[in-house]
């Protein structure tokens, strides 16, 4: 994933988090207005009724016609009302509960209706049973007028008291034969309706105070299950709010963490490994995972550390041969100076010998002349000491002159086995005085390489010629030739003589070292030999043991 | 076999002059010089030979007075004397001006073999041109 992406995702995390919480909170709410409005509509309701309630008390005890009119403007009102959350009353309580309490309304308002008409009857009544009582007075008189204006007290206490027995003592009083008047059976009848009116606006009254508190404990109940229900919602909201701030927080940090670390990780890695490579380690690679921008960054960071390494080994490839080289150059410089000295030296000393060779020479031609010179045998066998002498200072002058001369190379073509025979004729005479075993191990398949000839030619001649003074009489050198790897050639002479003692393997190419006795070695040979192939750009590797024999490997570069 | 004129050209006067008395002792002409200009002189009043010549003498290649010589009379023998035996310059002009060469310190038996290899060699040109 790409790392736009992956801050997509972890911005998106939260985004998303966020917008449902928001849709969630959002809509609690709504159903919370909602559910208050339930609410507020049942509170209506429940002083609705109470309303509704005082007025019926009042009418109870007034019996008059405004207050009817209230009570049945009211009605009308929580009609309306339960008709307005007719919906969430039914969600609540059930279809059947609503149905009943819309019964008890109507039955309430049946009942008011029924009242309200009993209120008027028993009025009527009144002033009917008023009109005749005076015209039954009047027209009675004695004692019967004083029975009748006893039934009048008991036609009162029974408006009072509205007491059966009263009723009934009424009732018994009037049926004496003293009152058996059309008049007086009128009024009996209206006592009687007046009476049944009583009875009913009992069982009216009733039946009202029944269903209003039907009514009002319906309503009461209804107001609390909202508030129930709010209370529930709310605390329900705020658990699954809590519950959503703490997910986004715990899921939004994971998801960022998760992002974070994967853009991070990778960093932190390549933070490392540039350090590293700032110390030239470049043991470590980036572990590439993924596809976003840091995966391509890694594979260009580790194959520009590839590219570095390779470079690195290069450079110190070249520095290492350029140090070979230059060392190389620092020998060869300074063997070219020594050798310039040492010419420089061995000429000015070569001039005089010759002098001192001449007039040794004149002095001894002079004697030689005179038949009688005194000692003369004494004098020649001391001109025969000077000329030795004289031979081995310039068999040194000149060996020095012939190697310092030779600082350029010209190089020809040499087949190595064919040069090998050429030096080995210079030595016949001695191989054959001494009778030395030759083993030739020429190998056949060495090509032709371009070198300087004469050179190398001294290089053999000093290499076997030392070996040829090593051996005793009838012993062996071993010759041999070949490739050791296509940049180089090899040639070994191994001879069966006294050895070199190991402390003294260090000297032996230091020049005028030598172990021979005086005026055989002149410990030039194998310095001069070691110069010329080092000029080459070879080396003369040696190995022996003493008393067992000695082996000198030559190795020329192509 | 008439005697051998030698001419020794070498600035070491002791090693030329000594030299020249050794020959001069085994019945050779010989005569020292110690420059060229010298050399040139007698090369041109009474020619030799056989000119011993160092390869080196103050102011001038040993191979230079050798060519000077030789346009008197191409017949004369050059023979260097030099120092060390393997020189490039020797290499270079043996068989050309130089007929030979002789390694200092000399053995003076090599020496006169050598001298009298030259003279043969003289003597055949200056029959081949018709001089006495
Ligand atoms: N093949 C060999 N066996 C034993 N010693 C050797 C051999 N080659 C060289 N040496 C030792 O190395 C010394 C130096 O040799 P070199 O430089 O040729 O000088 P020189 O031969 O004149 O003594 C010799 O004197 C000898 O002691
Ligand atoms: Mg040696």
């Amino acid at each position: 994933m790409r790392i736009w992406k992956k801050l997509m995702v972890g911005f998106g995390v939260y985004v998303t988090l966020a917008a449902i919480i928001g849709i969630f909170a959002y809509v609690e709410l709504r159903t919370i207005t909602k559910r208050f409005t339930v609410v507020e509509v049942a509170d209506d309701i429940t002083n609705i009724i109470l309303e509704v309630r005082r007025f019926e008390k009042n009418f109870l005890l007034y019996k008059d016609d405004d207050t009817f009119q209230e009570i049945k403007k009211y009605l009308a009102v929580l009609t309306d009302d339960t008709d307005k959350i007719r919906k969430e009353i039914i969600k609540e309580v059930g279809t059947d509960n609503y149905e009943m309490m819309k019964n008890a309304i109507a039955e309430y308002d049946f009942q008011i209706n029924i009242l309200s008409k009993n209120f008027k009857l028993q009025k009527e009544f009144i002033s009917k049973i008023g009109v005749l009582t005076r015209s039954i007075e009047k027209n009675l008189s004695g004692d019967v007028l004083n029975s009748f204006l006893i039934v009048r007290k008991y036609e009162k206490n029974l408006m009072i008291y509205r007491d059966k027995d009263i009723y009934a003592t009424l009732i018994n009083t009037l049926n004496s034969p003293k009152f058996a008047t059309a008049e007086v059976n009128r009024y009996r009848s209206l006592i009687n309706g007046l009476f049944k009116l009583y009875r009913e606006e009992q069982s009216s009254i009733e039946k009202i105070r029944s269903k209003a508190r039907n009514i009002q404990t319906f309503t009461e109940d209804l107001s609390k299950r909202e508030r129930a229900n709010i209370t529930t919602i709310l605390s329900r909201s705020a658990i699954l709010l809590l519950f959503a701030v703490l997910t986004i927080i715990i899921l939004g940090t994971a998801v960022n963490i998760k992002i974070a670390n994967s853009i991070a990780t990778p960093l932190k890695q390549l933070e490392g490994i540039t350090k590293k490579i700032a110390t030239a380690d470049f043991s470590k690679r980036i572990d590439v995972r993924g596809k976003d921008e840091l995966a391509s960054l890694g594979t260009a960071f580790n194959q520009m550390q590839d590219q570095l390494q390779n470079t690195m080994r290069f450079l110190e490839l070249a520095n290492e041969k350029l140090r070979e080289s230059r060392a190389q150059l620092v020998e060869t410089e300074k063997l070219a100076t020594l050798g310039r000295f040492s010419a420089g030296v061995a000429h000015e000393i070569n001039n005089p010998l010759a002098i001192i060779n001449e007039k040794a020479g004149l002095m001894k031609d002079y004697i030689d002349m005179s038949e009688d010179f005194p000692n003369k045998e004494k004098f020649n066998v001391m001109l025969n000491a000077i000329f030795d002498s004289v031979r081995r200072c310039s068999s040194i002058t000149h060996r020095i002159l012939g190697f310092a001369r030779k600082t350029d190379i010209t190089p020809e073509a040499i087949n190595l086995n064919s040069l090998v025979n050429e030096v080995l004729k210079f030595l016949e005479k001695e191989i054959l005085y001494k009778s030395i075993r030759l083993e030739l191990e020429l190998s056949e398949a060495l090509p032709v390489i371009k070198s300087d000839k004469i050179q190398l030619q001294q290089v053999f001649l000093n290499i076997i010629k030392n070996a040829a003074d090593a051996v005793e009489e009838g012993g062996l050198i071993r010759i041999s030739t070949g490739i050791k790897n296509n940049t180089t050639f090899q040639v070994s002479v191994e001879d069966n003589g006294y050895g070199i003692p190991k402390e003294m393997l260090k000297n032996i190419f230091e020049p005028f070292f030598t172990t021979k006795e005086k005026g055989k070695g002149t410990g030039l040979g194998l310095s001069i030999s070691y110069g010329i192939i080092k000029k080459l750009g070879g080396n003369i590797l040696v190995k022996s043991e003493q008393n067992k024999g000695t082996t000198f490997t030559v190795e020329i570069p192509v | 076999m008439r005697t051998t004129k030698v001419l020794i050209v070498d600035d070491e006067v002791e090693f030329a002059s000594t030299l020249s008395e050794r020959l001069s002792l085994r019945k050779y002409d010989a005569k020292a010089v110690y420059c060229a200009e010298d050399a040139f002189a007698i090369a041109r009043s009474n020619p030799p030979d056989v000119v011993l010549l160092d390869l080196k003498i103050p102011g001038m290649e040993g191979t230079e007075i050798g060519k000077i010589i030789k346009q008197f009379n191409p017949a004369i023998q050059i023979i260097l004397l030099t120092g060390e035996s393997e020189n490039k310059i020797i290499s270079e002009n043996l068989g050309k001006d130089i007929s030979d060469y002789i390694v200092k310190p000399v053995e003076i038996g090599e020496l006169t073999k050598k001298i009298d290899n030259a003279m043969k060699e003289k003597e055949k040109l200056d029959h081949s041109k018709g001089q006495p």
